[in-house]
């Protein structure tokens, strides 16, 4: 069972962020899920100071809220300072870390806090990390029910507005010709990346996450330019990645994330070789 | 779409056809230790009577370990598990803290009364967890461990309770030897700067002024002022040797060491302590009285 549920578990997180890491690419975001794992850490330290607690749940709520903000100032810088979207991700995240990290010195210089050591999670452990019913009962294992939520709202948004997506990712000026506020999908869009960044961060740890974002997303990119194939075809490549990755760490008896990763990158340098030589 | 849901479901369909391993027929029970000092007590009180494996081996620091895949299998295959807690092993401690709804798990450290731990900034959740270097507190986690462990294998009572007494007793005289050892130290010289703030616990009970360069968490790397004063602190007591970490990169007390000479004040590096983790098994530096006395015998050559 136990290899079943962290299968899943790579699986969830893997669509998830193929589905929005598709879009990421496309829109040259893609190390907005770098930025979001660093950026969080001011607000797992003011949110320990607010709760005076390590507790998840404080830290998830602290992480998000700067998860969101993160996304927003890129925006932000992006939009109003006409700054390109990698110097504007690349300004934001470093400035919100290295605030953390003075907070950190100044402030809990002998408290362990830290992203590392108290937001991510690891994914070798779901199977025991499980979530309980009122009557103390087993449910099944939290994350397995916290990213199937994510993965349901992502999907939900995909499939309801796949048009207004579409036409904002692909020609701005004609989706504001036509009366579409771009950056109000662009928020929505970015929301869901930090809700699904930080979730996936509490539940399997940042690697995998920052490298699922990316890798099943460019393969697939490198093979189609259809949208729709694009998101089918980054799904499938992320969960051969957590299957496969599984294995191999099952092997090597090595780092479970650290072996999907590296599958991730595999896959890409296959999907590479592939297209260069029907070129 | 639907082709690849039904890849899927295959794909984890041979996932667990493949995993399951059957258990080894073994009948004593299985003990899973966190840190290398937790295994070396359950061995101590509970001898041959059970197995005993420890998660982080010799050199790894438990704030930063990160699990294999084995590591699940152990914990899924132990009878008892024993770790640290106060937040030593990070997220895991939440994770194995819940695991206890399903089998015997122990917080050893959590057992040391609230009053004995050291907090650094006033909120529960942030105590110093590196208890193991003040035996006194040691202790109650060796206490803890043998009721847990009576608490699992109650047909072996008498052979715990007679274990963890004689062990007990060599703990007190452990810490017998270390007052003894300190003494040796003129009293102006005990000051111990080390990189890593681990031994609060240790200059609480024993008398000795601790700086650390470095705090308790790994993203706060040293300051300028830091290192600044302590290298004013240094020369103004006239400390003769600053210490380096088995588990923790010596360059930040490397430049300590510099700082003095350019102040016209010889520090040396008196040696290297045992930290967050103990020494190679088998090995005097691998058991806890043994990785407690070389460091002893470290610091009090290197000061006295």
């Amino acid at each position: 069972m136990d290899a079943f549920w962290i299968i899943l578990t790579g699986s969830l997180v893997a669509v998830s962020c193929a589905l929005l890491g598709s879009f990421l690419i496309l829109r040259k975001m893609s190390m907005v899920g770098d930025a979001i794992s660093h950026s969080v850490l001011p607000g797992i330290v003011i949110a320990f100071f607010i709760a005076g607690s390590m507790q998840s749940i404080w830290m998830l709520v602290g992480a998000g809220i700067l998860g969101i903000l993160t996304t927003f100032l890129i925006e932000f810088f992006h939009q109003k300072g006409r700054l390109q979207t990698d110097a504007s991700i690349g300004v934001t995240f470093t400035w919100l870390f290295a605030l953390g990290v003075i907070l950190v010195t100044y402030y809990a210089g002998n408290a362990h806090i830290d992203q590392d050591c108290i937001l991510h999670g690891e994914i070798a452990y779901v199977p025991i990390d499980l979530m309980y019913d009122s009557q103390g009962n087993p449910i099944g294992p939290k994350a397995v029910i916290i990213l199937s939520f994510v993965l349901v709202l992502i999907l939900a948004f995909i499939f309801l507005f796949y048009k207004e997506l579409f036409i904002t990712t692909f020609d701005a000026s004609f989706a504001s010709a036509i009366g579409l506020n771009t950056s109000r999908w662009h928020y929505a869009l970015m929301g869901l990346v930090s809700l699904t960044t930080v979730a996936s961060f509490e539940s399997v740890g940042a690697i995998l996450v920052v490298a699922l974002l990316i890798a099943p997303a460019a393969s697939a990119y490198l093979i189609t330019t259809q949208l729709k194939t694009m998101l089918i075809l980054s799904s499938g490549f992320g969960i051969l990645s957590s299957f496969l990755g599984y294995w191999l760490s099952y092997l090597l008896d090595g780092s479970i994330a650290g072996a999907m990763v590296t599958v991730s990158g595999f896959i890409f340098a296959v999907c590479y070789v592939i297209v260069r030589i029907k070129k | 779409m639907k082709n690849l849901f039904f890849i899927f479901i295959a794909l984890i369909t041979l996932g667990c056809t493949t995993a399951e391993k059957s258990g080894d027929g073994n009948e004593k029970p299985h003990i899973v230790a966190t840190t290398g000092m937790l295994y070396d007590a359950v061995i101590n009180i509970a001898g041959d009577k059970v197995t005993a494996e420890a998660i982080m081996g010799p050199g790894v620091d438990p704030h930063l370990y990160k699990a294999t895949q084995g590591d699940l299998a152990k914990f899924n295959k132990a009878d008892l598990i024993v770790y640290n807690g106060i937040y030593l092993e990070g997220k895991m401690s939440d994770i194995l803290a819940k695991l206890g709804r399903q089998k015997p798990v122990v917080a050893a450290a959590e057992s040391i009364p609230k009053e004995m731990l050291k907090s650094a900034i006033g909120y529960d959740d942030a105590y110093d967890p590196h208890v193991w270097f003040d035996v006194q507190r040691w202790r109650y986690v060796v206490t803890s461990i043998n009721e847990a462990l009576i608490k699992l294998d109650s047909t072996n009572r008498e052979y715990f309770q007679t274990n963890a007494a004689s062990y007990l007793k060599e703990l007190d005289s452990l810490d017998r030897y270390v007052k003894q050892r300190i003494n040796e130290i003129p009293e102006d010289q005990r000051i111990l700067v080390t990189a890593h703030d681990a031994f609060v616990y240790f200059g609480d009970a024993y008398g000795m002024q601790v700086e650390g360069l470095q705090g308790i968490s790994t993203v706060a790397d040293f300051g300028l002022k830091d290192i600044a004063e302590v290298i004013d602190l240094i020369i103004e007591n006239n400390i003769k040797a600053i210490f380096v970490e088995t588990s923790v990169s010596d360059k930040s007390i490397k430049a300590v060491v510099t700082g003095c000479q350019e102040k016209g004040h010889e520090v040396k590096i008196g040696g290297y302590l045992y930290s967050d983790a103990m020494g190679e098994l088998g090995t005097e530096e691998g058991t806890y009285t043994g990785m407690f006395k070389s460091n002893v015998e470290t610091i009090v050559n290197a000061l006295k």
